[in-house]
């Protein structure tokens, strides 16, 4: 009894992982738009979220000072030691942060979630797609 | 179980996993992401060590509503099927139980998008109960392949 129930279970998980490939696939092939990397999110879902985003811009302080998106916090590399603990004050744990830098092939955004991650040890982090520049685009 | 019972059971069971995978499927096939935003969802529980994994998950979990749901109507397949939802059941409560436990504010994604944050203490109510008819259902379906 055994054996057949798990051989039909085994059945139907290869037989779901058919089109799951196929679609898999098809999308990545197909879209338009480049792929998500792992902790990015784009800019039409964050902005679902609502107030539950915190913005972290982790550009230079000159730019973050000329303009920045509502709310932001600055949080960037070259500063992260100064900058890092009134952003722990400021930081609502209810909230999830989603970090942005100039966009197009900039990896501030990514370095500095990972180190939100690692050295604050705060996983609900993302990574805006397409950064500062999808924001004005919009 | 009665015949009509089980019937209503499994057509209950079936339409919920059915409504459930078609959505998220339809979200990710008529997006304009090429990763379905049911992964923003699952990376949001916080369980999974590889965010690759939860991108898998997201376009694998789906199908597998669906392809489950469908086989709970076929004799051959049924008491795979039926354990098979019984897995995710358990995964779905657990993972919703651990994320009210603490103290996540996030949207469960049990029909897709990870929206707004939703009260995870109903969700997990409506978790236990579907729990608790896949476990019915799968337990009559082993005790009808047991008498061949």
């Amino acid at each position: 009894m055994i054996a057949r129930t798990l051989r039909q279970l085994a059945f139907v998980l290869a037989l779901a992982l058919v089109p799951a490939l196929v679609s898999g696939a098809w999308q990545l092939a197909w879209k338009k738009e480049e792929p998500l990397a792992p902790g990015e999110v784009r800019l039409a879902m964050a902005r679902e979220w609502g107030d539950k985003v915190q913005w972290v811009d982790a550009r230079a302080r000159a730019k973050y000072e000329r303009t920045h998106l509502p709310g932001a916090l600055l949080l960037n590399e070259d500063e992260w030691d100064t900058l890092v603990k009134p952003f722990i004050d400021e930081w609502d744990p209810d909230k999830t942060l989603v970090v942005y830098c100039d966009g197009g092939t900039c990896d501030a955004s990514h370095a500095v979630a990972a180190r939100i991650r690692k050295e604050l040890s705060i996983r609900d982090v993302f990574v805006l797609k397409g950064g500062f520049a999808e924001w004005e685009g919009k | 179980m009665g015949g009509k019972v089980s019937a209503v059971l499994r057509l209950a069971v079936a339409g919920v996993f059915l409504v459930a995978g078609v959505l998220k499927i339809w979200d990710f096939t008529h997006g304009r992401s090429a990763t379905p935003d049911f992964t923003i969802a699952i990376q949001q529980y916080r369980l999974l060590p590889w965010p690759d994994l939860a991108v898998a998950l997201a376009v694998y979990l789906p199908w597998l509503e669906v392809t489950a749901a469908l086989a709970l109507f076929a004799r051959r397949l049924a008491l795979g099927a039926a354990t098979a939802l019984l897995g995710m059941s358990a995964m779905f409560v657990v993972a919703i139980g651990s994320a009210w436990w603490r103290g996540l504010v996030i949207d469960c994604g049990c029909f897709g998008k990870g929206r707004a944050p939703t009260d995870l203490r109903l969700h997990l109510l409506y978790g236990a109960a579907l729990l608790i008819a896949v476990a019915a259902l799968s337990l009559h379906e082993w005790r009808r392949a047991r008498r061949g």
